[in-house]
């Protein structure tokens, strides 16, 4: 069987069209859906919407020496470093200055305090002599 | 005396048959193509040396030939007649592929799917010769110009003409260089092959990486039937797109395709013993196969100076041509033509976009018209 004969006893003309369509149609909705791809990728790309975000401010935790001039050992504790800074013999105007200088606590009542616990012994003068 | 008389009655000079000859001429002209003229050497030598060693003649029984159950060449032939080879191609190709190009421009989609009408007329004129549907489907495909798709429809459809298809289909694509110019000027104008596209968009990588899985899911939902082609095509472009298995992508797209590439040669070609050949279908199946291709590239051309009956950016109609599956050749050729008229009009990346497509278009052909048929 040949010519036309042979394509319409074959279904060829069905066969020929319809595959031709399908393709055109596959290959025309891949073309559309790829088009359409670049937006999809910048919507997932999207940043996130803006928050307002509260911060909560962290209270620093200043470290505050206690208020007990009454106390020796601490107020040895307080003033080893002020005395370390110092000369081994010093004057105690200086203790004061640098007891003002790093804002410790009732500076008069605490010098006073270590002077009772016999911590600073006086050489005469003013001048002391710190006995830890 | 005998022994010798017997030795001599079992070489090849004694056991020659003119067909025999005559292919080992066809398969030394192959050979001066590929080497020569560099013609597609990567098809043409594998296949031309194939076709001489195919047509050694040989005292048949002796599991020599290719034709023959236990013969060395048989087993390597049944990558070819099951269908594997194509599919390991195809696994390279992928991993070969660019599609940033095609996901610029997706319009130039459409020109990969005109270009495959080549493959439905050639099935009309395959079945008015009198071919029967699965012949006639196996011929048309050679349209699409993509060797790999085309043996794979044939050896389901029709494994007896899985040697002349093929050759015909590569043959064409290697003569793409002679075949396509003429076409492309007598369909285009001075102006229209002037016509510069524009500058494409960059693409995201996460458009690229996202393509293979969506391209793959589309064409396999309306095509099943493509699976065994475009699913590695598309494995093998996610392997080289993701990034992360670079030494996987490297392997397909070097060793892996070389390999397929060189068995796939070989025995094609060997399979064209003269005896079985030579004959009248042979050769109406390279007409047909000159007249597929030529449609398909006309095609191709034609659709886009339709589509620029409507576009406001219009489309250089030479890209059409491209739209066949013959990667790269076709791109190379659209290319080429371009630059003859316009040296600073650059045009493959545009025409490699319609070349991926057309590989896609001819793979989904080859499904559909596998599916209308396998009843």
């Amino acid at each position: 069987m040949f010519g036309l004969e042979a394509i319409a006893h074959n279904n060829g003309w069905t066969i020929a069209v319809t595959g031709a369509g399908i393709v055109f149609t596959g290959l025309a909705t891949l073309s559309f859906v790829i088009s359409q791809l670049h937006k999809v990728v910048s919507l997932l790309d999207r940043p996130p919407k803006a928050t307002v975000e509260v911060v909560i401010e962290e209270k620093i935790a200043i470290w505050e020496p206690p208020d007990c001039p009454n106390d020796a050992d601490l107020a040895v504790k307080l003033y080893q470093p002020l005395i370390d800074e110092l000369p081994p013999e010093f004057d105690l105007a200086d203790l004061y200055i640098l007891a003002k200088k790093y804002h410790l606590p009732h500076p008069h009542l605490s010098i006073r305090c270590l002077q009772d616990a016999g911590k600073l012994k006086s050489l005469g003068e003013g001048i002391f002599r710190f006995h830890a | 005396m005998d022994l010798i008389l017997q030795f001599l009655h079992n070489t090849g000079f004694f056991l020659a048959d003119y067909r025999n000859l005559i292919m080992i001429v066809i398969g030394s002209f192959f050979v001066y193509l590929a080497i020569h003229k560099n013609y597609e050497p990567l098809l043409l030598l594998p296949i031309g040396f194939g076709v001489i060693l195919g047509n050694i003649p040989f005292f048949k029984g002796f599991g020599i030939g290719i034709y023959e159950a236990n013969s060395v060449l048989h087993y390597l032939y049944f990558g070819v007649t099951s269908g594997v080879y194509p599919s390991i191609i195809f696994l390279g190709l992928g991993a070969m592929t660019d599609f940033s190009f095609l996901l610029a421009n997706p319009k130039l989609m459409l020109l990969g799917a005109a270009a495959q009408m080549g493959i439905f007329f050639t099935y009309l004129c395959a079945l008015a010769l009198g071919f029967t549907a699965p012949e006639a489907s196996s011929i048309g495909i050679i349209g699409g110009a993509d060797g790999p798709t085309s043996i794979f429809l044939t050896a389901k459809l029709a494994p007896h003409l899985i040697g002349p298809i093929a050759i015909a289909a590569y043959s064409y694509m290697a003569l793409i260089p002679i075949i396509q110019p003429p076409i492309m000027l007598l369909l285009t104008s001075k102006e229209e092959r002037l016509i510069r596209m524009p500058n494409m968009r960059e693409v995201s990588r996460k458009e690229i990486i996202i393509f293979p899985v969506v391209g793959m899911v589309l064409c396999t939902f309306l095509a099943p039937a493509s699976i065994p082609l475009l699913g590695p095509f598309f494995f093998g472009n996610i392997l080289k797109e993701s990034g992360v298995v670079d030494r996987l992508a490297n392997t397909a797209r070097t060793a892996i395709i070389d390999t397929a590439t060189i068995l796939v040669g070989l025995t094609v070609g060997a399979s064209t013993q003269g005896d079985v050949f030579l004959n009248a279908k042979s050769v109406g199946i390279f007409l047909l196969g000159a007249v597929a291709f030529s449609i398909a590239t006309a095609s191709g051309i034609l659709f886009a100076k339709f589509m620029n009956l409507f576009l406001k950016n219009k489309i250089n109609p030479l890209l059409g041509a491209a739209g066949v599956s013959a990667v790269p050749g076709s791109a190379r050729e659209v290319h080429m033509m371009g630059q003859r008229e316009d040296r600073t009009n650059f045009l493959l990346m545009h025409a490699v976009a319609c070349n991926s497509s057309g590989v896609i278009g001819s793979a989904v052909c080859a499904g559909i018209l596998w599916s209308f048929l396998i009843g």
